[in-house]
């Protein structure tokens, strides 16, 4: 480490300098510098422009837990938004008896934390597949539940009221703006967990467990708990998300929380890059942009007159364009986002020489 | 009493068409390990291209069944050459989401033609009614559905146990290098099983499409419906997709009868095998007649 602030090299020579965060000032500065970005960035945009980025901020936390099961622990997970959604009805359940949200937040996560854990109960004896599959039938199963529930309307909208914290009022006018404050400060808490997972020994666990799983058993990990601990923490994270989603739409319904929104964060996650914490916010932010511009897109379609009588195009346009991304990156791109963001890295770290 | 042989009988019928959709599905994963999330939509493109060829070419249904057979089978065929070919080598997890994707991806494509949305039927081509045994309605629909299953599933047993083509497809579903050394292409299996998988989609689909009418949403349902019956009957087990198959059937079917008037709302039949995947999955995860993995260091 000759230099703190620029570092053409890996100049890290105690095992403490391998694990720590940031490898130069630089990149610590340009992350106060961006997040201080982040902090003003609302006061020039528009509602909607802000609800977009809302939606990003919120769809970021879920990702974050989707890449703690399936990135870190190598568990599929195909019912995000199923978690998602139990920590939205739980928010349903709890915030009208005037509870804040402050507290609604971690109470949805650890609800849906529970349900992770009775999801993950399979992966004390199978793999890969059939988690996946358990997942997939809590998708059906929680959807099925409910929309025959009459405790949560059946599916239909259930509102939320009002938030409020320390005596600022979230108004119709700054609604957006109250949220996009309370999603960064929570994605930012997460993240920095997320990072500090594989500093710690639960973490470096899933991260061997995925790799191989005898292996880790025979150093003395446990890859059952192992891979229940994954589901348990990734479904908290979008249950977290839920809570906020919810407060942020002002009412739950069941169509934010189908397969389709677990098919959407799964695509998220791949393009970010599985497992890599700059992909968590890469992903959302590429998609969820591509989502608002498919609306556009599908209009001019329609203005232009290609449609054919009787087709949805705006309807079709969705899936098409998300299975294709997961597809092609999937097959030319598969480490996602992030790779591009790496070597744009590591071109202005060794700037002006060339490696 | 007749209720209950009524539910049986429909409960067998529709169990025959998730064995059909299930035998492909198990066709893929014995061959190359590879889930098939897009089964469903196999199943969809597959009854929709039937229904196209007989409202909108003026087809016979026995050609247009032929047609739609062949051109999904081709699909399959088509699929794994251009997308899962270039896959062969990463890791299972990439393989797996890219069938989710492209099942997505499939989707959208549907949904881009005029069959995306609404209710659609053959036309009939069947006398209506039906015979009547032990008090059970059936009805031409079912009866020709079952001999077409039956006679599917007769053809496909045969062409497992005497065809040089089924012999070579289960060598290589048991063990690779082996049939490599004897000189099977693997390669050529991988992709005739994705065109088997896209024939017994097709098959599914037909037979869905006399019985109960052409959906999307409902026809892509049943390619979801097929993961309880592949793991009831076991992953890589043929027969037991087949015997898992009719259980789920009857199973849900038993259950929208007799449970539904206890639900508020019904539709029992939608979550109950599910259910029975989750209880699989927690007490007998390899199922009725799947291999278990033994792992050894």
């Amino acid at each position: 480490m000759r230099n703190p602030w620029a570092q053409t090299g890996n100049y890290r020579t105690s095992y403490r300098q391998d694990t720590s965060i940031f490898a130069t000032h630089r990149e610590l500065v340009s992350l106060l510098l961006f997040l201080g970005f982040l902090l003003v960035l609302p006061q020039f945009l528009s509602r909607t422009q802000v609800f977009i980025l809302d939606l990003i901020l919120v769809y970021s936390i879920a990702v974050l837990g989707l890449n703690i099961t399936t990135g870190y622990a190598g568990l599929i997970n195909i019912g995000q938004a199923a978690f998602m959604g139990v920590g939205a009805y739980t928010a349903a359940l709890l915030a009208p008896q005037g509870l804040p949200f402050w507290l609604v937040v971690p109470l949805g996560g650890l609800v849906a934390a529970f349900f992770g854990f009775l999801v993950g109960i399979p992966s004390l004896r199978v793999k890969h597949l059939y988690l996946a599959l358990a997942t997939l039938a809590f998708q059906v199963v929680f959807e099925w539940t409910v929309g025959h529930l009459p405790l949560l309307k059946q599916g239909g909208a259930m509102d939320m009221p009002r938030a409020s914290f320390l005596g600022y009022e979230a108004g119709f006018r700054n609604h957006f703006h109250f949220w996009y404050y309370v999603a960064l400060a929570i994605l930012v808490i997460l993240a920095l967990f997320f990072r500090n997972l594989l500093r710690t020994r639960y973490g470096r666990a899933l991260v061997a467990v995925r790799d191989n799983d005898r292996a880790a058993d025979a150093m003395g990990m446990d890859p059952g708990r192992t891979k229940l601990f994954a589901f348990a923490l990734g479904a908290f994270y979008a249950g977290v998300a839920g809570v906020l989603y919810a407060y942020l739409s002002r009412a739950v319904v069941i169509e934010d929380y189908t397969f389709a929104v677990s098919i959407k964060l799964l695509a998220m996650a791949i393009v970010g890059g599985l497992g890599t914490l700059v992909g968590s916010f890469l992903g959302p932010a590429f998609l969820e942009l591509l989502d608002v511009n498919m609306e556009a897109l599908s209009n001019l379609i329609k203005a232009l007159g290609f449609s054919v009588a009787g087709v949805d195009v705006a309807s079709a346009l969705r899936p098409l364009a998300f299975g294709l991304i997961i597809v092609l990156f999937l097959m030319f791109e598969p480490r996602g986002l992030y790779n591009w963001w790496r070597l744009v890295r590591s071109y202005f770290r060794t700037w002006p020489f060339k490696y | 009493m007749s209720f209950f042989l009524q539910l049986l009988f429909s409960g067998i019928v529709l169990g025959l068409v998730y064995a059909l959709a299930a035998l492909g599905f198990v066709l893929i994963y014995k061959a190359s390990r590879v889930v098939n999330f897009a089964q469903g939509q196999f199943i969809a493109i597959g009854a929709f291209l039937a229904y196209w060829a007989m409202v909108s070419l003026g087809a016979p249904f026995l050609l247009a069944a032929a047609l739609a057979l062949g051109l999904t089978a081709l699909l399959g065929f088509g699929v794994e050459r251009v997308f899962l070919k270039r896959m062969v080598g990463q890791p299972i997890i990439a393989v797996i989401m890219a069938t989710i994707g492209l099942a997505s991806l499939l989707d959208g494509l549907i949904h881009l033609t005029p069959y995306g949305a609404g209710n659609f039927s053959y036309p009939s081509f069947l006398p209506a009614g039906g015979v009547t045994l032990l008090g059970v309605q059936i009805s031409y629909a079912q009866l020709l559905a079952v001999g077409f299953t039956l006679l599917f599933l007769l053809a496909f047993t045969w062409f497992f146990q005497r065809s040089t083509l089924g012999v070579a497809m289960r060598s290589v579903a048991d063990d690779q290098m082996a049939a490599m050394s004897l000189g099977v292409s693997v390669e050529r299996v991988f992709a005739l099983a994705w065109a088997a998988a896209g024939l017994t989609a097709a098959a599914a689909g037909l037979v869905v499409g006399t019985i109960s009418g052409l959906n999307l949403d409902a026809l892509v349902h049943i390619g979801l419906r097929v993961f309880p019956v592949v793991i009831l009957g076991g992953l890589d087990s043929i027969p037991g997709a087949v015997v898992a198959g009719i259980l789920i059937g009857v199973l849900e079917n038993l259950a929208a009868g007799f449970l539904d008037p206890y639900v508020p709302g019904g539709g029992t039949r939608d979550v109950f095998p599910f259910l029975a995947l989750l209880l699989v999955l927690w007490f007998k995860p390899h199922g009725l007649f799947g291999t278990e993995e033994i792992e050894r260091v």
